[in-house]
């Protein structure tokens, strides 16, 4: 994986579509990037857009057409619904611009398929966030991976509980029923990416064999259609059985986003909305006393987590802390011209998987079982 | 005339309504799509209609304003990160001026907030009025601050399509209401009661929606920007000692505005130093926020009696004594017919 550079290097004129809330951190990534001129930004509403584009110095665009005209972006992070992704991107694909798209870059592989090819068409390329992927806890455990010290990885879950029904949300107010509770995944949708690409990073070139998916609306919210997933995975990979379980709660407390890779000697886990990290792995002292000295170094860990987790509150470094560093690998992978931190074969991948975990899907249904 | 009241199930928004109804107005009141049985006890009222749309939403608002002659605007987010305050106060706002456009409202009632002053470069103790500068570089004032003073812009720019009216109340308090964000701040367990000789500026409901209902037809105040606040404003200390004497208050720990001014400032300076300002603290911490609600100004109503024709009509005593009173308020005002 290429290294992001602080220093000299080619500045692309990027431009960005959509102000909704992801696009602070597009926009502050931009706006102090060395990478990076932001020459435009673009929004339906006048005064949303005007109102980025004086937070962040740059110029301000009614549609998408006038910023590819008027800007000439060289780079174009479209941050909008995702059902606008793909006639977005294709538009600034043939504008000559590579494309940096939130998370779900389209609603299924077939889709995914086609806008890659219309990249290549263009000689362009296009990247989905997968930010997740780059938060330090997530780095850690990639290291705990590659060292061998959990031995052989034999199971993954990747485990998120948020509180999507609450009215006072933006996606259980009953009074303007979000649009993505019409996707595949209804509510679930938004977060089924990171969910998948999470579980896809530590199973490198593992082929699911069966994927058993049970979605249901546990908290019984009417426009919410599902708020919950619990899905089993089991699948063969280069050195035999590995297992995955992708779960999504609205009920349980408190809000948590865990990843917990288990190996053959050991297991490693992270809680990415916290900061904490916890790891249970043969220790000095044999089969004996490593169970203590592994209770005493996770008390240990557990007591300096909160200093940190604290000075991660008061420094604003939260969940999205990888964002920064996805956007400074990409920058540095298009104006190098080499490879992508997360790669079309990756994008495909988590894609593939996602169409198999909503196959079956019905919107609104009943708790059911999809294998 | 005939008046749509946004943000109409809100505190403020209820007894605007009854005003309006009291005045011999035919109201609207715009409810959201999922408030459960919104007047109710005015559900026979004559000149009440209720309709449902969400502002956030400019498709739910077409045809709405079809028969209407003005609009008082009070929905706005007062809770929730900035995104979703700017939605439920900014882009309902464009939206609520996109759908009034070509309809046959011809003024909008537009409430504010003392909270868009820049309270930081003012020095202590001066007079806030209509003058009073507004914050133009927000960026460290609260969402609430930020997002009141982007939707003023939108009002600016309004006045060149149609008479537009800002009044600015200060703090809102009645029933349910009594305590408020003015006395003081959480601190964890704590609640810290800071500033207690300063001058609240405040305006009790029922006095402050008699002066929006006044702005419905008075002449003259086109393009105007007025404050609301009351009478005979009391210090904080004098609010509570009153309150107190009527009923029972949260238990509280008196901090000098010196000293907590001297706190966030060294804080803020430790920030700027050494942690680039990036740090995030809580609101009371940081100097213009703290500013925004405690540090000590004067206050006059000058404008609002001389264009509005408007006096408050109940006394702080008084104030308190129907908010502790087993009377429906509303219903009182509105009337039956």
């Amino acid at each position: 994986m290429v290294e992001p550079e602080s220093g000299t290097g080619p500045r692309l004129r990027a431009a960005v579509i959509g102000t909704g809330g992801i696009s602070k951190e597009h926009l502050r990534f931009l706006a102090g990037s060395p990478r990076a001129d932001l020459v435009g930004v673009c929004d339906m509403s006048p005064i949303a857009v005007s109102h980025a584009a004086t937070t962040y110095g740059t110029t301000a665009y009614a549609t998408v057409d006038e910023m590819l005209a008027g800007a000439r972006p060289e780079v174009v992070h479209v941050l909008t619904p995702p059902t606008t992704h793909v006639a977005l991107s294709e538009l600034c694909l043939a504008a000559g611009a590579d494309v940096i798209c939130e998370k779900p870059i389209t609603l299924g592989a077939a889709d995914l398929e086609r806008l890659l090819a219309f990249a290549d068409d263009a000689g362009r390329r296009i990247c989905e966030n997968h930010n997740y992927r780059f938060n330090p806890e997530v780095l850690e455990l990639d290291s705990l991976v590659e060292s061998g010290v959990l031995g052989r990885v034999g199971e993954v879950e990747v485990r998120m509980g948020l509180p999507v029904n609450d009215p006072d949300g933006r996606f259980g107010d009953p009074n303007l029923p979000s649009p993505i509770h019409q996707l595949p995944a209804g509510v679930i949708h938004d977060f089924i990416t990171h969910l998948t690409y999470l579980v896809d990073n530590f199973t490198p070139g593992v082929e699911w064999l069966t994927v058993d998916s049970r979605w249901s609306n546990h908290g019984g919210v009417a426009h919410v259609a599902v708020d919950d997933l619990d899905s089993i995975l089991v699948g063969d990979g280069p050195d035999g059985a590995v297992h995955a379980r992708i779960r999504f709660s609205a009920l349980l407390a408190p809000d948590c986003f865990e990843i917990t890779v288990r190996g053959t000697e050991g297991y490693a886990q992270v809680e990415l909305f916290s900061g904490r990290v916890s790891r249970v792995i043969p220790r000095p002292g044999g089969k004996q006393l490593s169970p203590i000295v592994n209770m005493m170094v996770g008390g240990a860990t557990m007591f300096a987590g909160g200093p940190r987790s604290l000075k991660r509150k008061i420094m604003q470094q939260g969940p999205y802390v990888g964002l920064e560093r996805f956007l400074a690998l990409t920058y540095t992978a298009l104006a190098a011209g080499t490879e992508l931190p997360v790669t079309p074969a990756d994008m495909l991948a988590t894609s593939r998987l996602i169409d198999r975990l909503v196959a079956g899907r019905s919107v609104g249904a009943a708790p059911e079982v999809v294998s | 005339m005939r008046v749509l009241v946004t943000g109409s199930t809100g505190f403020v928004g209820a007894y605007t309504v009854a005003e309006a109804l009291h005045a011999g107005h035919d109201v609207t009141a715009l409810v959201r799509p999922a408030s459960k049985a919104p007047f109710a006890a005015l559900a026979d009222h004559p000149r009440l209609t209720l309709a449902r749309a969400d502002l956030r939403d400019r498709r739910s608002l077409d045809g709405l304003f079809d028969e209407i002659d003005v609009v008082i605007h009070l929905a706005a987010a007062k809770s929730g990160d900035f995104a979703t305050q700017f939605a439920g106060t900014v882009l309902s706002t464009e939206n609520l001026l996109a759908a009034i456009d070509g309809s046959p409202v011809t003024r909008l009632v537009a409430v504010s907030t003392f909270s868009v002053y820049d309270y930081s470069h003012l020095k202590a103790g001066s007079v806030i009025d209509e003058t009073t500068p507004i914050d133009l570089h927000p960026t460290r004032r609260d969402e609430y601050a930020q997002t009141k003073l982007l939707q003023e812009q939108l009002y600016r720019a309004e006045m060149e399509r149609r008479e537009v009216v800002i009044l600015r109340p200060g703090m809102i308090y009645g029933r349910d209401n009594l305590w408020h964000a003015l006395l003081g701040a959480e601190l964890g367990p704590l609640f810290l009661r800071i500033g207690s000789r300063a001058t609240l500026p405040m305006t009790y409901v029922e006095n402050c929606v008699a002066a929006m209902v006044a702005a419905i037809d008075a002449p003259g105040v086109a393009s105007e920007t007025i404050n609301i606040v009351d009478d005979d404003l009391p210090t904080q200390a004098e609010y509570v000692a009153a309150l107190e004497r009527q009923t029972e208050i949260p238990s509280s720990i008196p901090v000098p505005w010196p000293l907590m001014k001297l706190a966030a400032t060294t804080i803020s300076a430790v920030n700027n130093r050494f942690l680039d300002g990036r740090a995030k603290f809580p609101g009371i911490v940081v100097p213009e926020k703290l500013d925004g609600r405690f540090k000590p100004f004067r206050y006059n109503n000058d404008r609002a009696r001389r264009l509005l024709g408007w006096a408050p009509q109940y006394t702080l005593a008084q104030a308190f004594s129907r908010s502790l009173s087993d009377t429906d308020l509303v219903v009182e005002r509105a009337g039956s017919a």
